[in-house]
């Protein structure tokens, strides 16, 4: 099954236009402080933020998931990067593992982000490619399972795959 | 990191039947398994939901079971949509930031 997936990366790429200056959004993605301000989805708090800009500087995130996540709530995804590319206000590119804690072997995402933001006048277009290399038997979590429904179904493949 | 797939004869199997239906008989034939153990992962997999069997005649035909691997597929997905929910977010954060510049 993993296999299937690792025949083809997985590939993601997403586009948005933002009505903000790029140096803003530049500063969204650079700043720790700020950085921390968005990059938890709803019902999670971002605990622990670091980033190191410059190429061998490390980008750390811990998205803990908040009390309205009910049984989850307290679960932390950890997303460790490196920086490999960096250019002020039009990209930034890093190599990243993203797991829960306690299960880090089994839900270990490892991924490529690329991002690439365009100045159109007072408007900022973000291109984000991200590239999926390996991923964990569990890793469904680390993606925040936002479809929990078929956690039991996934849990008895690994079981039997890995038994 | 692909630990899960300890087991690489119930993959092969699996990996035969993505391209067609096979009986027990073809499945030992083709993967140069014993029959004994083809039959015995056979189990494994239709304990799990993977697969599903269908007597025709004197045969047993496994196939695939589709659902399991869209499945397989949604929670690839999911990530995707982690990320839609993110820059969604960004936008919002952003908004944020250009209306409290703009207050006095």
């Amino acid at each position: 099954m993993m296999a299937l997936l690792k025949k083809k990366n997985k590939e993601i790429v997403l586009e948005r236009s933002y009505a903000a200056p790029v140096e803003t959004v530049w500063k969204a993605w650079t700043e720790a402080d700020r950085l921390s301000k968005w990059w938890g989805p709803e019902k999670t708090k971002v605990t622990d933020c670091e980033v190191d800009l410059r190429i061998g500087g490390r980008l750390y995130v811990v998205t803990e998931a908040t009390e309205e996540m009910g049984k989850y709530a307290g679960t932390r995804w950890p997303m460790e990067g490196t920086f490999t590319r960096i250019e002020p206000t039009s990209g930034l590119t890093y190599d990243a593992r993203s797991w829960q804690e306690g299960d880090e072997e089994g839900t270990m995402i490892h991924h490529t982000n690329d991002v690439t933001l365009t100045s159109e006048g007072d408007k900022t277009h973000v291109r984000l490619h991200v590239t999926i290399t390996q991923i964990g038997p569990k890793a469904k979590l680390a993606a925040f399972g936002m479809k929990w429904g078929y956690k039991s179904q996934l849990d008895a493949l690994e079981e039997v795959l890995a038994s | 990191m692909f630990s899960a797939l300890g087991e690489p004869g119930r993959l092969r199997i699996v990996e035969l039947l993505r391209r067609r239906p096979h009986a027990v008989g073809e499945i030992v034939e083709r993967l140069g398994m014993r029959q004994p153990q083809v039959s015995k992962h056979l189990k494994v997999l239709a304990q799990a939901g993977l697969v599903r069997v269908q007597p025709r005649a004197r045969h047993r035909i496994y196939h695939l079971e589709a659902t399991a691997f869209e499945e397989m597929r949604d929670w690839v997905d999911s990530f995707e949509e982690l990320w839609e929910t993110r820059l969604d977010s960004l936008g919002r954060y952003l908004v944020e930031q250009e209306e409290e510049e703009k207050e006095p």
